[in-house]
């Protein structure tokens, strides 16, 4: 069904990392060591237009509920909630209609029990949404949820952005003693451009004791046993979730100035693993 | 800090560069005037040519500087709303625009803070009014403004066209509820922002609008100017736009022109799809006209009515002294209808076009039809006829004279096609009793035209009383001479008919069927016909035939139609042109019925209103 063109050779990439000091000018540069990544895993979402997302490799979450956070939309598997565009990309629409007894429907897919991976580098390339109580999110749960819960099981928030402040992203880790609201977080701002106008690289990468997190290429945040407030999760495989969600206690609730439909459009998703 | 070059550095930089080419000498470095780019307007005073002027009608007083209330700094605009009764004015409003003008081109976003000592709507503010041309205004109107300082924004279109731009802002607000209030803005500046996107801009508020049955040298402007932004808020803004930042282009010039502002002009037959852009971006909404060319009308005047002066009254004719008539087009609300009192051959005939639906009032002095007949109206249309209708609604003010009171009453007369027909003059002459609904006319006030026709000329409007009428024929309807032979009868004296035919079955009408003698001679009577049905006792066989034949009369019917049913059912209608002078003989082919099975005729209807006579109803070869 669907052919995938993918270099699937082993593509060893080097990345040269800058560090962004804080409280220090642009100009203040910290050359990290360098890592030797080997591409495992991707989806560079090739297919005709309207298509469904590969089988192989995504599953569709569907329903209402709120998902623990609230969320006032009905996820579906429709291709009018998520669909291929034709030019190699994914785009996850979120519609202001009433489905199932929910007054917005969107999508919300993932690798579980197909895809799972501990550490290594975990990146997608996203055009966000916008608008309030537009909650677009790039993420991964440990694969064991269903046998320990959350927030044993950990979680890594890649990207997530309020749609009211669509220049603004997060990334954040929830774990046992630092969940919700309580995540180990911080934003990455643009100061005179916003996440929807143009695509973004949003990544982690992740060993056994540190997680960094990117935007394009600069680091916003190091995540450190140290800094946790409990223990650290996050050495065991996780999945990957691509959703957008609608209101939500992280996000409010949309309003009638809320433009619909949102899409968030991802170019694609890729996992790499450390290689010597 | 930043250059002011004015008009007059333009013209000598333009006289050294001449002279710089007569001398072959080299200015390096040397750039074209341009006009400063200050970005501030208001932060803690009036930026560097910077003035303020109030509206002329306006509360001139309102505007001040306030060094208490501000959001930064040390001063804010203050703006003192007065209660509607403030003599020296009741809203406030103006201009605060530049002088020399500014290069505005490397900004997109008009920015402030704003409250107010009470939660209220400023009726509109915006920039681009420079109290001439203000050719590009951008206004944002409805502000919603609170007691809590809030950050607005008015974003720039298209920056590029505002390198010489005068207007730097501009408010009106009004009293809320009568009382006055007080709002500050602060920090008025322009800025560049990255974080305004998603520009959209449309016209004709977004709609794909057609105008159908335009004619040569229509004028029609393009209206509803808007850009939407998402602001940094993540919320959609509108604005109004001024119609200079947008480009127009007419997909078919030959059918229709449209100018830098919007306006079209019809200049032939066909089809063109008016579009518009901004700079680059394509705009939302468009207008489809299709016109059908050179104006068609009437060349010569409908003939001259010929009753007597006496027994008429006329709203508009060259032939009487017409009554009052305070408006040939009252331009109701939905009401699109344009008119216009055009002479052919000296003749005064009123002309409308658009018409959906026109108000004719004659309300100061109501008309007392009570002696009248018959209202008349002659109208000549250019647009086909088949299928459509045009309406006439009379309205009777009752007892009171006045619109309301529970007195009032009105009646509408459907006319089709036939006696309706293309491109000739129709002399409609319709009996008042066919206005059922009015229970008086002695007070009538409105006179109603609508329908599907958009183009219509009228002339000869008038009632007219046409002596006693008839309430039933005279004379027996004439002796059908078709041999007996070639026959199928259903209702005639003259020949053998079908037996067992059911003359007056109840379908639920409100039609009183009787028979009666006209002359000695068996006659079909309607009486108040709504509609009404023949059942045949056996489904018959005409197909052998080649017409139905009828004869009918009737002085008070306007509509008329006969229907053959077969099973199904299927049914077909024919007009019969109603009311009659004396008896009316008809022959349809029974090809114009070849939709309904005619080897199994069941069943005749007839619909309408009035009453009716009718005799010799056969079918024959």
């Amino acid at each position: 069904m669907k052919k995938n063109s993918k270099r699937m050779v082993s593509a060893a990439i080097y990345s040269l990392l800058l560090f962004t000091l804080f409280g220090c000018n642009k100009e203040d540069v910290q050359k990290l060591p360098q890592r030797n990544w080997q591409l495992v895993w991707s989806d560079e979402f090739d297919g005709s237009a309207g298509m469904s997302p590969d089988s192989t490799k995504w599953k569709f979450d569907i329903g209402n509920g709120g998902w623990g956070n609230a969320e006032l939309e009905y996820y579906t598997n429709r291709t009018t909630n998520a669909s291929l565009d034709g030019n190699s990309n994914l785009v996850i629409t979120a519609r202001r209609e009433l489905y199932s007894g929910s007054a917005f429907t969107s999508a919300r897919i993932k690798t579980s029990g197909l895809f799972a991976q501990s550490y290594g580098r975990f990146e997608a390339r996203i055009k966000t949404p916008w608008g309030p109580g537009m909650w677009p999110a790039f993420w991964l749960l440990g694969s064991n949820i269903d046998s320990i819960a959350w927030p044993q099981c950990g979680e890594i928030d890649i990207m997530e952005l309020r749609g009211q402040k669509p220049n603004i992203i997060n990334g954040t880790v929830h774990g046992p003693g630092y969940s919700g609201g309580a995540g180990i977080s911080k934003n990455f701002a643009f100061e005179s451009t916003r996440f929807d106008v143009d695509f973004h690289l949003f990544a982690i990468e992740w060993g056994t004791d540190y997680i960094d997190f990117f935007v394009d290429s600069t680091l916003y945040q190091e995540i450190t046993p140290a800094d946790l407030t409990g223990n650290w999760v996050f050495d065991h495989p996780f999945f990957i979730i691509l959703n957008v969600a609608v209101g939500g206690n992280y996000v409010g609730f949309p309003t009638n100035q809320t433009p619909f439909p949102q899409s968030m459009i991802v170019d694609y998703v890729r996992v790499y693993r450390e290689v010597n | 800090m930043k250059k002011i070059k004015s008009i007059y550095s333009i013209a000598a930089l333009l006289t050294i560069l001449l002279m710089a080419v007569g001398c072959e000498r080299k200015f390096d470095g040397l750039q074209l005037a341009t006009y400063p780019t200050t970005p501030e307007v208001f932060v803690d005073g009036f930026s560097s040519g910077l003035y303020y002027a109030a509206y002329g009608t306006s509360k001139v007083t309102a505007f001040s500087v306030d060094y208490n209330v501000k959001y930064l700094g040390v001063a804010a605009m203050k703006f003192e709303v007065p209660d509607t009764s403030d003599p020296n004015g009741s809203y406030v409003g103006g201009v605060f625009g530049t002088n020399p003008a500014r290069d505005l081109s490397g900004y997109n976003v008009l920015t402030f803070w704003a409250k107010a000592s009470e939660p209220a709507n400023l009726i509109e503010v915006g920039f681009g009014n420079d109290m001439g041309a203000s050719k590009y205004k951008v206004t944002l109107t409805n502000l919603a403004v609170n007691s809590n300082w809030m950050q607005y924004y008015i974003p720039i279109p298209n920056p590029s066209l505002l390198k010489e731009e005068r207007g730097m802002f501009f408010y009106a607000a009004a009293p809320k509820n009568g009382r006055g209030y007080t709002f500050w803005i602060d920090d008025l500046k322009f800025e560049q922002l990255g974080t305004v996107a998603h520009s959209t801009f449309g016209i004709l508020n977004g709609n794909d609008s057609i105008k159908d049955n335009a004619e040569t040298g229509d004028e029609y402007t393009i209206a509803d100017l808007y850009a939407t932004f998402n602001l940094p808020t993540g919320i959609n803004q509108k604005v109004g736009l001024a119609v200079s930042y947008f480009t127009f282009t007419s997909s078919n010039p030959s059918v229709a022109t449209v100018d830098d502002y919007g306006n079209i002009e019809i200049a032939d037959s066909g089809t063109a799809v008016i579009t518009a852009k901004v700079g680059d971006a394509d705009a939302e909404g468009s207008l489809t006209i299709h016109s059908t060319g050179e104006s068609v009308g009437p060349n010569n005047p409908p003939p001259a009515p010929t009753i007597d002066p006496d027994k008429v009254i006329s709203l508009y004719s060259d032939a009487y002294t017409n009554v009052k008539v305070d408006t040939w087009n009252t331009h109701w609300l939905y009401s699109t209808a344009q008119n216009l009192e055009i002479q052919i051959s000296g003749e005064n005939v009123m002309h409308y076009w658009d018409l959906n639906f026109v108000g004719i009032e004659f309300t100061s002095q109501p008309i007392d039809a009570t002696a009248m007949t018959h209202f008349h109206i002659d109208i000549w249309t250019p647009n086909p006829t088949t299928d459509k209708t045009f309406k006439i609604k009379l309205v009777d003010f009752g007892a009171n004279g006045m619109l309301g009171g529970g007195d009032d009453s009105e009646s509408e007369v459907t006319i089709a096609s036939p006696p309706l027909a293309t491109q000739q003059w129709i002399s409609l002459n319709i009996p008042l009793s066919a206005f059922s609904g009015l229970l008086s006319r002695s007070h009538l006030a409105q006179l109603i035209l609508s329908g599907d026709l958009p183009n219509v000329y009228t002339d000869n409007v008038y009632f007219s009383d046409n002596g006693t009428q008839p309430t039933e024929p005279t004379t027996a309807a004439p002796v059908p001479t078709f041999s007996s032979a070639d026959v199928i009868s259903v209702f005639s004296d003259h020949y053998t008919n079908l037996a067992g035919t059911d003359f007056y079955p109840d379908w639920g009408q409100a039609t009183i069927v009787s028979e009666v003698l006209i002359a000695g001679n068996n006659t079909l009577k309607y009486k108040g016909l709504n509609y009404q049905g023949i059942q045949l006792a056996t489904n018959q066989n005409v197909s052998a035939m080649g017409y139905l034949h009828l004869d009918f009369w009737s002085v008070t019917s306007v509509s008329l139609n006969v229907f053959l049913i077969s099973p199904g059912p299927v049914e077909k209608a024919y007009t019969l042109t109603v009311p009659t002078t004396g008896w009316t003989s008809v022959d349809i082919p029974l090809s114009y019925f070849s939709t309904v099975d005619l080897t199994n005729l069941m069943q005749f209807k007839f619909e309408g209103n009035g009453d009716i006579f009718m005799d010799n109803i056969l079918f024959h070869k």
